[in-house]
């Protein structure tokens, strides 16, 4: 599913930082996998380019088989919507839209229309338990409710992958044990390939692999 | 391309945004709002004034003057400077015999006289006209007939009721054909008439006035061989400034009168006043579009600015619409159609305002002063364009937001 190839990363600034050295990576479909290291580590930079957020210097990106080089915007959008879901730590809804038209808002992007999309939309939350909060905006959402509402967007283009930004981070410990979960059955139900960026060693204990990331190389399997 | 432009989900975002800061929103239309209304009430306002001007001079033709004698500025002759001297009907005779003059209207008037119909009575100016009046000037004939020249000839006993005079005298109506009694002479109603014309050319409009013929009031009121006032025509291709020094020269010969002396003979040259009230509408309307355009691109530049500020505000969501999925010109369409729709309500508010007061500066004066629909429709378009023209910049901007940025942006 993503195979990384000698990727190199530098942020030309007042000091040139090489964040990601020869990075090689191999993830298979519906692998549930973690990616460890500390901050500063280089594990954010590998998220945004994992997510065509970002581009690499030198290496070859292979998303479920399309080489991920010299997008233009529109192409890598494009990419973005249709087979990468995304769940951050902020959760990154849109205040202003309950959680319906939030979950709905890629579908936009692809021109669906409004009824369908909306359709669609529902049926994610509801998978998500979340049907009777369709009407509400985030501000009126717990943690998990509105970490849930984000899974719903990530899910709803049927992506290739998810790609999670330290998903727990800012959630309490129970309701951490309730996203991994749900984590944990859309990779063993529906066989999501799911990759979750993560300095907290109780999430990468319960993902099936986990990638540790030090100074910007890959550290060999314990 | 396909963009959400026309999607529902688009409008609805585009009105929470602008809802969410509702101060913010209302001061910023409100500078659109008032330049349009600015636009529209001045183009409107130069209109109605120039039709009010106009109004003016209606029911005179516009190639004609105005002449009368007038005291002598220079001593000739014997004459004292300050002296008078009266132009009469072999004058008018003699102009009409100008080369490129039309016709000659001459006229006399009398003040206030008391003028009585069966038990009815009122005072009323009288003028007397020849069958040139009609040529000079353009009253309007409620009913029956104007003076013509038999009756000028005949010194005929008729009369033409200005229309409030008429309806002083006979309440009941059809004045036509009854007898009016001024100072002890009955005339024969042949004719109602009024004037559009706010401008007389002496005495009182001519709704105010009984018309009789010349001759008749010569006669009747012993006045010999005197006129008040002519009102000259020119033929196409002449005007009257261009006949003055014929009609001075044709003057002179006949009265005493300085060579250099301009002022013994009063000539008002309606062509003259004409074009200067057309000069001068130009002037004043483009004035107006100049202030009105400047008014509405200050509101404009307000609504560049708040799209900039929006767009800065929102750097983060923009972020995260990128992230799952918004190609760049999604963000532009998204920001342009806020600008545009912000534009549009306060500019059509802007419009329907001005509408309004014009309005009831059309009820108060009586002229004309409301925009066209097609002025509108080009105010619409001028604010259209200038509200895209704003958008522009902070739509770009908002283009150029990574969402790598603008996530990490917190």
């Amino acid at each position: 599913m993503i195979t990384l190839k000698g990727i190199n990363k530098t942020y030309f600034g007042a000091v040139p930082l090489h964040v990601l050295r020869d990075i090689n990576l191999h993830i298979d479909r519906g692998e549930l996998v973690s990616i460890m290291g500390a901050s500063g580590s280089g594990k954010s930079t590998l998220l945004n380019i994992l997510g065509i957020l970002d581009n690499y210097d030198t290496g070859e990106y292979l998303l479920d088989g399309v080489l991920i080089r010299n997008l233009s915007e529109n192409r890598a959008a494009e990419l973005r919507n249709r087979m990468i879901g995304f769940v951050f730590q902020s959760f990154n809804l849109i205040s202003y839209k309950d959680a319906l038209d939030n979950v709905a808002l890629p579908l936009f992007y692809q021109g669906v229309s409004r009824k369908k999309r909306r359709l669609m939309a529902m049926e994610q939350l509801d998978r998500l338990g979340l049907a009777d909060r369709a009407r509400h905006l985030p501000g009126e959402l717990s943690g998990g409710q509105k970490q849930r509402v984000a899974l719903a967007r990530a899910l709803i283009t049927n992506p290739s992958i998810i790609l999670a930004d330290e998903p727990t981070g800012a959630l309490d410990s129970k309701t951490s044990c309730e996203v991994m979960q749900i984590f944990r059955e859309l990779n063993a139900d529906r066989g999501m390939t799911i990759v979750i960026v993560t300095h907290d060693p109780g999430v990468g204990e319960q993902t099936n692999r986990v990638i540790r990331i030090v100074d910007g190389r890959i550290a060999p399997d314990q | 391309m396909k963009t959400g432009f026309l999607d529902l989900e688009n409008w609805r975002e585009i009105g929470a945004t602008l809802m969410r800061n509702k101060t913010r929103t209302l001061l910023t239309a409100f500078g659109i709002f008032w330049g349009t209304a600015m636009l529209a009430m001045l183009i409107g306002g130069a209109d109605g004034l120039e039709r009010m001007l106009r109004r003016n001079f209606e029911g005179f033709a516009s190639n004609s003057a105005v002449i009368f004698a007038n005291r002598r500025s220079i001593s000739y002759q014997g004459f004292n400077k300050g002296s008078g001297w009266s132009m009469t009907t072999a004058d008018i005779d003699a102009l009409r015999r100008i080369e490129g003059v039309d016709a000659v209207a001459a006229t006399d008037n009398i003040d206030q006289l008391p003028i009585a119909a069966g038990r009815y009575s009122t005072t009323t100016a009288v003028q007397g006209v020849d069958q040139d009046f009609m040529k000079a000037f353009l009253p309007t004939i409620r009913s029956g007939r104007f003076i013509n020249e038999s009756d000028q000839r005949h010194k005929a006993k008729v009369a033409v009721l200005g229309i409030n005079v008429a309806n002083k005298l006979f309440p009941a109506g059809n004045a036509i054909g009854e007898f009016v009694n001024l100072q002890g002479i009955y005339y024969k109603v042949v004719g109602i008439a009024s004037q559009e014309a706010e401008e007389r050319i002496n005495g009182e409009k001519i709704d105010d006035t009984v018309t009789i013929p010349l001759s008749t009031l010569a006669f009747a009121f012993n006045r010999g061989d005197d006129v008040g006032a002519a009102m000259l025509t020119a033929l196409p291709g002449w005007s009257p400034g261009k006949l003055k020094p014929r009609i001075m020269r044709v003057l002179r010969a006949r009265h005493p009168i300085h060579p250099d002396d301009t002022q013994a003979l009063f000539f008002f040259d309606v062509s003259e006043q004409f074009a200067m009230v057309d000069s001068l509408f130009m002037g004043i309307t483009l004035l107006a579009i100049f202030v009105g355009i400047g008014t509405l691109v200050a509101g404009i530049i307000g609504v560049g600015n708040i799209m900039w500020v929006i767009v800065k505000e929102r750097t983060s969501e923009i972020g995260i619409r990128r992230a799952i999925g918004a190609r760049p010109l999604d963000i532009v369409v998204q920001v342009m159609s806020e600008g545009i729709a912000l534009t549009s309500i306060a500019g059509t508010a802007g419009i329907v305002f001005a509408a309004a007061v014009l309005g009831v500066a059309d009820t108060l004066s009586g002229v004309r002063f409301q925009i066209s629909f097609g002025t509108a429709a080009a105010i619409f378009a001028v604010f259209l364009v200038l509200g895209i023209a704003a958008s522009i910049i902070p739509s770009l901007k908002a283009m150029k937001i990574k969402p790598i940025e603008a996530i990490n942006d917190k």
